[in-house]
């Protein structure tokens, strides 16, 4: 009887599991392992011969500057990103948790960047920068507006920055909002009772319990800015004179563009390796500073 | 008894989903549009194909064409619809714009076994690239009526791979009645002039030049391929360049072209790097600017904003020599190619016969696609292509022309110069400095 249960629950489970690990393998496994024999090849993306390169793909990506300007640009995008967006998130779901009348309608607001794709907005924005800010520059005179923007280096990081950040804030928000409303009320009052100010209770209540919130926030956001690929591309396309080139961006330009399908991979196989060390480091950083009510 | 009936049904909606996964990558099912990529499903939906299911089955055939010319996409599915109702072949037509992405969707699409049976090539490196995928087409009725030249880009070994789209031609295109308002009769061909003319425009109040330098294409393609072309012999000097046997560093030719890029830069548009393709030609077609380097191409853009604008093309020179810089830029900017795997290859030939030779087809190409030609079997009149093809043509017709080099440079080298020769306008790194890199850029993609 109880083998007969053991089997039920087996085949129960391959049958929910199932489609989805197939799925999983299919898109993502084994392209995963195939990229990384391409990596070891001189494969161009189109040639029907592939020939094993042994490590040379490896040794001429750590010789190549620009892919070193790249990671370095994706680093410092990385930075700023993760700090503004949570900030203002943590900002917006701490108004928006008050009982405001258009709450709702806030909330959804700040929502609405995040269910456009990334290549319209950059589009849409590339337009605003370009002719929208040129044309309130000169209404207005004020400077901040008639800088020369996506047409510097400043600029054209700081234009990646900002539109990464209205994006991603207003998800983000709506998981600071859900940790926010689970923090118990009980706690805070009494806090309240025990005389604790707005900052006092902010900092030793209701932020330790809404680390879990904390923790999935930073963890998608610093993803998400290593892996930006469409805003990029859309807005800036790495210039001006490839100054906002990011990591996914100079693969794919080395793939596709420059026929240089292996050492595009093995640039691709670095980037994973560093995307899963720094997003685990993190992981295991923020939960230890989780705490229970 | 419950549970297990619970459990079948779920298999069964198991095998259902991967059946219809099993489904979906197999047979090519001609009409039926599959969801999953960016047909341009407007104008087959409505025209091209009335109504599917009454296909007379003359042909099951359906060919796939895969395209970058974004410019020609509307045109071009009316004469497929044409050539439906002629021969009952049913084609497809998806198109990507833009250089390199287009590059980086066929490679998907190769990659993923959805292979169009017709596509575009580039030539020259490009054509190396997709050598394995393409069919030897020496053999077909319109070679023998290619203009002179036009072969060049695809040849391999002496066997022709595709064939040229039309010939395209790009200099320093100005709007004449903005030249006759600053009092500039004599027209510039050498770089003394081009300054005086610059200044005379300046003088009365026009912005003498249009740079598009936002775009890789316009200023690390086009404007150095003023370079390449006045070289003496420009196959050899880029054989050389790529084995680093030369250096442009003591390059006479480019130390005396960058003196073209800072005039440009001198008497420039505001903001000229984030000026985009689409912004540089609205500004110089409605006469925000007297000159702009671009080429025919943008005729269709220039229609939709001023039919009337009177346009011409002017060389771009690059010093004193008159000779030497009396010539503007012409060439194929892409070609047709068979797919050497597909099943239905001497279909998709047989289409390209007919889109060069039938009536329909040449009249398609002179007044639909406003395309200058390259089969001297399709005539026309210069007014038909619009004032900058009827430029374009004198040229032709005097000899003085010069070649597109850049297709000979590596993969990726030319959108790294468009970066650097941003980097050298924006005065982020100096001339010295610019050749330097190039001259590396060049050397590392040329080694594979």
């Amino acid at each position: 009887m109880a083998g007969r249960k053991r089997w039920v629950n087996l085949f129960m489970q391959s049958v929910f599991l199932g489609p989805s690990l197939l799925f999983f393998v299919i898109v993502v496994i084994i392209p995963f392992f195939l990229g990384m024999y391409y990596s070891f090849t001189d494969w161009n993306g189109v040639a029907i011969t592939v020939n094993w390169v042994g490590a040379r793909n490896f040794a001429a990506m750590f010789a190549d500057a620009k892919f070193w300007t790249s990671f370095w640009f994706t680093i410092r995008f990385t930075v700023a990103v993760v700090i503004l967006t949570n900030v203002i998130a943590f900002a917006l779901a701490l108004l928006l948790v008050q009982p405001l009348k258009s709450r709702n309608l806030l909330r959804t607001l700040f929502f609405i960047p995040n269910v456009i794709g990334g290549l319209l907005l950059g589009f849409i924005w590339q337009f605003i920068f370009i002719r929208g800010f040129a044309a309130v520059g000169k209404a207005t005179g004020l400077g901040f507006f008639k800088l020369e923007w996506l047409g510097t280096e400043a600029t054209g990081f700081w234009g990646i920055v900002i539109v990464f950040v209205w994006q991603a804030a207003g998800y983000m928000m709506i998981i600071y909002i859900a940790g926010l409303m689970n923090v118990d009320r009980s706690l805070i009052e009494a806090a309240e009772i025990d005389g604790a100010g707005y900052g006092q209770k902010l900092r030793f209540i209701t932020l330790p319990l809404v680390m879990p919130a904390v923790t999935v926030c930073l963890f998608l956001s610093m993803s998400n800015a290593f892996k930006m690929f469409d805003l990029n591309l859309a807005l800036t396309r790495g210039g001006p004179f490839g100054s906002t080139e990011s990591l996914a961006l100079n693969i794919y330009t080395e793939a596709f563009t420059n026929s240089n399908y292996g050492l595009g991979t093995a640039k691709a196989l670095l980037f994973f390796v560093i995307v899963a060390l720094v997003s685990s480091l993190q992981v295991w950083f923020t939960k230890r500073r989780e705490v229970q009510s | 008894m419950k549970k297990k009936s619970f459990l079948s049904l779920m298999l069964v909606l198991m095998i259902s989903v991967l059946a219809a996964c099993g489904g979906g990558g197999g047979m090519p099912n001609p009409n039926a549009a599959t969801g999953t990529d960016t047909k341009t499903d407007t104008a087959t939906d409505n025209k091209t194909e009335p109504a599917a299911g009454t296909d007379t089955g003359s042909s099951n055939v359906t060919l796939k064409m895969f395209q970058f010319k974004v410019e020609i996409a509307d045109a071009m599915e009316k004469l497929l619809a044409e050539y439906k109702k002629e021969t009952g072949v049913n084609i497809t037509i998806e198109t990507v714009g833009g250089g390199a992405d287009y590059g980086a969707a066929l490679k998907a699409k190769f990659a993923s076994g959805d292979e169009p049976d017709i596509f575009n090539n580039g030539g020259y490196n490009e054509a190396q690239l997709w050598k394995d995928r393409m069919e030897d087409l020496s053999d077909q009725p319109w070679v023998a009526d290619l203009t002179d030249n036009v072969k060049d880009p695809m040849t391999i070994d002496g066997k022709l791979y595709g064939m040229p789209m039309n010939i395209e031609g790009y200099g320093f295109l100005y709007n004449k009645a903005l030249f006759e308002k600053a009092g500039i009769t004599e027209l510039p061909t050498t770089l003394t002039e081009l300054r005086a003319a610059a200044q005379k425009l300046k003088d009365a109040g026009i912005t003498p030049f249009e740079n598009g330098y936002q775009e890789w294409w316009v200023i690390g393609q086009h404007l150095v391929n003023d370079a390449y072309a006045k070289q003496d012999d420009p196959d050899k000097f880029i054989a050389d360049w790529r084995a680093g046997k030369t250096s442009v560093a003591d390059n006479k030719i480019f130390n005396e072209w960058i003196n073209l890029v800072d005039l440009t830069m001198e008497f420039s548009n505001d903001r000229p790097l984030t000026t985009d393709y689409n912004t540089q030609m609205t500004e110089f077609a409605s006469g925000m600017a007297a000159m702009t380097q671009q080429g025919n191409w943008t005729q269709v853009q220039i229609d939709g904003i001023d039919p009337e604008l009177q346009v011409g093309v002017l060389p771009m020179p690059i010093n004193d020599d008159e000779k030497l810089n009396d010539n503007i830029f012409v060439g194929v900017p892409n070609n047709w190619v068979v797919n050497k795997n597909s099943p239905n290859k001497e279909e998709a030939k047989k289409f390209l016969n007919w889109m060069v030779t039938s009536e329909t087809g040449k009249k398609y190409t002179v007044e639909e696609f406003k395309f200058i030609p390259a089969l001297k079997s399709i005539t026309y009149e210069p007014d038909q292509l619009g004032t900058i093809a009827a430029s374009i043509q004198e040229y032709v017709q005097a000899d003085k022309t010069l070649g597109w080099q850049w297709p000979k440079l590596p993969d990726g080298t030319n959108q790294e110069f468009g970066a650097l020769m941003q980097a050298y306008v924006a005065k982020k790194i100096t001339k010295e400095e610019l050749f330097k890199q190039m001259d590396e850029t060049v050397l590392k993609l040329a080694q594979k």
